[in-house]
Formats: structure tokens, sequence, C-alpha cells
């Protein structure tokens, strides 16, 4: 057992220390201070850790005792949720909901951010746990910050009350996980449960099951989803943009080390349970996005799509499904992004800007926005030579490889049914609109315009730079499986 | 149901001599019993101030688990992790209580049924 090594969890001390400092700064006396002091503190505290989780890419560190681990995983995921929350906090300048709490605003973000640093660099059952509550109840709080709008109260408290549950849940699954082994400790756990199958230990079914749907909870897979539209509606639309990209990863990271990561051998019991939640979201999400007018719930509803793609890595449990879903990730993270920052954009201007009618001939008065738009629907969608393409294509292909064709046919017939409302965006976009142009145009503030801008490249870059890209998400797979 | 009949759901070692005091599957039972007691809660309660309460219902159940494991195996794992349950169930709650207040001051109604503003 390792003693106490710090360096292993710097990334995450300087978050936790920089979310710290912009509660602080946003308490400051002066205006200016407390305007942009939180944001400047928090974007600086981000870079901060991105350096540090690259610089401790190759190292395989354990701190605390063994409680949390420094590899190639948990780096690739600390630089997915630090983007998150970078792009986050430039959406959100001269954010409504954030106007005179600025402070909480960036210090709740990177607290959340913390805790999914700490999901993903577990190395222990306790650690999970205390990752998984420390992101949810700062999202709980992030997503009820408009405390004097309606919807917004009404999403923040339905969050609370289904996340606590999936938390117990979870909870429930990680202790009988530990009954079964007599440790909390990952590593042991793996050692204890190699050659075995489930039905020797009927304990370990129960723990899996519960853990799945606890987790599926927080991953919003079907058939535990129904929280999904009404909180990213409800929420403001930074919070919803940060929770649909970061929070999702997060839950994928706690589905890996402990499916993947722990239970290698049973591989062939819990995969058929993983590939069922896989096919319930893929189906439930692309029928139920069909029929939205409102942008938040089709992007809530295309998520849960997203996510059954998603499984469908981690149910092949291998290292190219491990690998396919980290790529996807990644690309997901990058054309979810670029799809709020639209809707963040637009909201600003006009009333109901969340409804797909108010972005009618958008694309024709703002040629860019429209083109990131474009880009990240036809990537959502899966068109060839976009990052989306390539990340479902790698998923199905390692499903093919470990013979669960019928997980790629459902992936297949989904992709094609989710055609029907990413192009209808497309084309809502590019259509000549009403007389005169669509109602309203304001001037976008530098930070927002960057971050959207960017995250329309950073699909295109992960498309362009798939291969190196998935030698890294290939490093991380492997450390994730190694014993 | 006495012990003997849960032997083959924990195993034979798990149900212990009855001289070592208390056998870990009574506590299994009772935990599983209030987990579930906490599920119907949640399922059938529809003030979110008992809501809560059905999630602390399931949050110690979970931790009386622990707590016999911990014995069963003797290890102190198990007691830490309820300690740090606990903990993150006070936070939640202050969170949820919170939330509840705002919802009172809305003047909106404390029952989730009627908070059907979004739909689709």
């Amino acid at each position: 057992m390792s003693s106490l090594n710090v360096v292993a969890s710097t990334p995450l001390l300087i978050t936790a220390g920089a979310a710290t400092a912009a509660f602080t700064a946003g308490l400051l006396p002066g205006r200016t201070v407390r305007r942009h002091g939180p944001a400047l503190v928090g974007i600086a505290g981000i870079v901060a850790a991105m350096v540090m989780s690259v610089v401790l890419w190759d190292d395989r560190l354990e701190a605390f005792g063994g409680g949390l681990r420094a590899d190639r995983f948990s780096a690739l995921m600390n630089l997915i949720f630090l983007s998150a929350a970078l792009l986050t906090i430039l959406l959100a300048w001269r954010e409504p909901a954030a106007v005179d709490r600025r402070g909480e605003y960036v210090g709740l973000i990177l607290v959340s951010a913390t805790g999914m640093m700490l999901v993903a660099g577990a190395g222990d059952l306790i650690t999970i746990f205390l990752g998984i509550e420390v992101l949810s109840v700062s999202l709980y709080v992030l997503c009820a910050l408009e405390v004097w709008r309606e919807k917004s109260l009404e999403g923040g408290l339905k969050y609370l009350i289904t996340g606590a549950v999936g938390a117990a849940v979870l909870l429930y699954g990680l202790t009988l996980l530990f009954g079964a082994t007599g440790s909390t400790q990952l590593s042991e756990i793996g050692a204890q449960l190699r050659g075995t199958s489930f039905t020797d230990e009927p304990l370990v079914i129960a723990a899996m099951v519960l853990i799945a749907a606890g987790l599926a909870f927080k991953a919003s897979a079907a058939p535990f989803h129904m929280w999904t539209p009404d909180v990213y509606e409800g929420a403001p639309t930074t919070v919803t943009a940060f929770m649909a990209t970061a929070t999702k990863a997060a839950a994928f990271a706690a589905f890996l080390r402990i499916f993947s990561g722990v239970m290698p051998d049973l591989q062939a019991d819990w995969s058929i349970a993983i590939g069922a939640l896989a096919v319930a979201s893929i189906a439930v999400g692309n029928i139920a996005a069909l029929v939205q007018t409102n942008m938040k719930r089709m992007l809530a509803y295309s998520s849960v799509a997203q996510a059954g793609y998603l499984l469908i890595g981690v149910a092949v449990g291998s290292i190219q499904g491990a690998e396919a879903t980290l790529y996807y990730l990644l690309a997901y993270g990058a054309m979810t992004m670029a799809a709020f920052a639209i809707v963040i954009i637009r909201e600003r201007e006009v009333e109901d800007g969340d409804m797909l009618g108010a972005l009618e001939g958008y694309g024709r008065a703002r040629p860019v926005l429209g083109a990131v738009m474009t880009v990240a629907m036809l990537s959502l969608a899966g068109f060839p030579p976009l990052s989306g393409f390539i990340g479902k294509f790698l998923l199905f292909g390692s499903a093919l490889e470990a013979d669960m064709a019928w997980l790629a046919v459902a992936g297949a017939v989904g992709s094609m049914i989710s055609l029907g409302y990413y192009l209808r965006v497309v084309t809502v976009m590019w259509a000549p609109g009403p007389e005169g142009g669509p109602r309203k145009v304001l001037a976008v503030p530098g930070p927002v315009g960057l971050a959207t801008v960017g995250a329309g490249l950073g699909v295109i870059v992960i498309s362009l730079m798939a291969s190196p890209l998935l030698d890294a998400c290939r490093g991380a797979a492997q450390s994730l499986l190694a014993p | 149901m006495t012990t003997a009949d849960l032997a083959p759901l924990v195993g034979a070692a798990a149900i212990g001599d009855p001289q070592e005091g208390v056998p870990l599957a009574l506590y299994l039972v009772v935990s599983g019993g209030l987990f579930l007691l906490g599920l119907l809660g949640v399922l059938t309660r529809r003030n979110p101030l008992l809501l809560f309460l059905a999630v602390e219902l399931l949050l110690n159940s979970a931790n009386l688990a622990l707590v016999g494991f911990s014995r069963y195996w003797n290890v102190t794992d198990g007691h830490v992790f309820a300690l740090v349950v606990m903990v993150v169930a006070a936070a939640e709650v202050v969170i949820g209580l919170g939330l509840v207040v705002a919802v009172f001051r809305q003047r909106l109604a404390l029952d989730v049924d009627q908070m059907s503003s979004m739909k689709g």
C-alpha cells in the first residue's frame, strides 16, 4: 500500500483550490473584480490543472493509500472534464443566471469538475461514491440557480430527488460489492473476483444490477432517464451544456472503472445487462427526440440516445470497446457543447430562444453560427468525415468483433432514426426564414463567440486528428484494464 | 424465515456462530427491509420532504449493511465508508431543504405531482 502521495492528486487539488479562490473573488469589494475575477481565476486554475494532467500522462501513481489513481485513463478523463468546464465558464460570460453570483457559479462548476476527477481517478469504492456525490450536489445547486424562475426551481428539485435516489441505489450496490469481497479497494476487489463467475456469487449479481442502475441514473440511460428532459429544459442552458457533456463523461468513467476495470472475468454476464440498457436508451432517446419542438428537450433525448451508443463500448468490455467509448466521449463532448452554444446565444436574444422555431433563418443571418450548428448536428447524426461517424464506426465495430452484432444493429437503426431530428435542425437553420430575417439579433460577447467557434472547430479537429487521439485513447484503455 | 433459510443466499459461512452475537444475515435482512421501505416511500410519497425522508432511509439501510459487512470481515473500511455516507447525506439534505424553502417562497405547491410546467 502506498502512502500519501500528493503528486498524483495535483490536478484535483488545483481545481478545488481554484474553486475556493473563485468563491472568494466573488465576495471581494469592487464591481469589476466581482464581475470578472471569478471567471479569470477559474480559467487560470483549469489551465493549470490541464497542464498537470498532461504532465502526469506517462505516470502510474497512487495517492492517499490507493484511494486515488493518476494513470492515463484519469488524465484523459480530466482533460475532458476540464475542457467542458472551461467552455462552460466562457459561455456563461454575462450569463443572466449568474449576474450577481458569479463567484458561486464559477466555484460550483469547478467543485463539480473536482468531483468528476475524483470519479475518474477512483481507486476505491469510497472515492467513487464521494466523487459522484460531490459532482451531483454542486449540480443540484447550479440547476436551481435562477431561483426566481419556476422552471429552474422545479428542475433543480426534480434533479435532486432522482439524483439522490440514483446515488442511494448505487451506494447499496457498492455496499454489496464490499460485502462480497471484504475490501473497498478496487485492485483488491479485482483480485478477489478474478476467475469467479456470477453463479457462485449471488451478492455480486445483486451488486452489479444495483451499480448499473445507479450509474444509469447519472448517465441518463433509459429506463432511468425520465428526469433528463425536464432538468435539461429547466436548468440555465450553460449548466445544461455542462451536465450533458461532463456529467455524462463522469458516469461513463465510473462504468468503465467498475465494470471493465474490476470485473473483466465476469464480462460475459454483465455485458447482457449493460447491452440491454444500451438498446433501451437508443430506442427511447431516438423516438422521443423526433417529436420535440424545444431544442433543449430535443438535445436531452438525443443525449439519452448517445448514452446508448456509448454503453455499447462499455458492454463489449474489451480494450477496443473502452477505446471507442473514450474517443466517442471526446467527440460527443465537442459536438454537444457546440449545439448548446448556439441555443445559449439565441436564448439571450429572444424570449423563446430555446424553441426550434426561433432558429428559423438564423443560419443565413449568422453564417458562422449556422456553420457551427450544422457541423454539430451532422456529427451527432454520424455523417462520414466527422468525428461522430468515426466514433460510431469504432463502437459498432467493437460490438461486431465481440460477437454482439445485435448491439451494432440496434445502434445503426437508431442512427438512421436520428437523421429525422438532427437534419430538421439543419434545414430550419438554413431555411429562408421570416421576412426581413430572424427577429432581433444581438452582438455576441467575445468569450461566448470564442467558445462557440472553439467547440465547432473541436469537432473538426477531433475528426482530423483521429489517429493520434485514438492512440491516446488506447493508452488510457490499456491502463484501465491492466491489473 | 430463520437464519438457516438464508444460508444459500449469503453463503453458509455468513450465518456464523450463534455465540458470536448477531449474525450477518440478520443485519442484511433488516437492511434489505429498510431499503425496500425507502424505495416504496420514494415511489408513493408526493411531498418533497417525505421524499427526502425516504432517501435517508435508503442511505441508512446501506449504512447498516456496511457496518454489518465490516464486522463480518473484521475490517474498518466499512465503518469509514458509513461515516463518509453520513456526511454526504447531511450535505444532500441541506441542499434539499434549501430548495424546498425556495419553492415555498415562490408560493408553489409542495407536491411533485403538481410540478409539471414542463412536458413532452
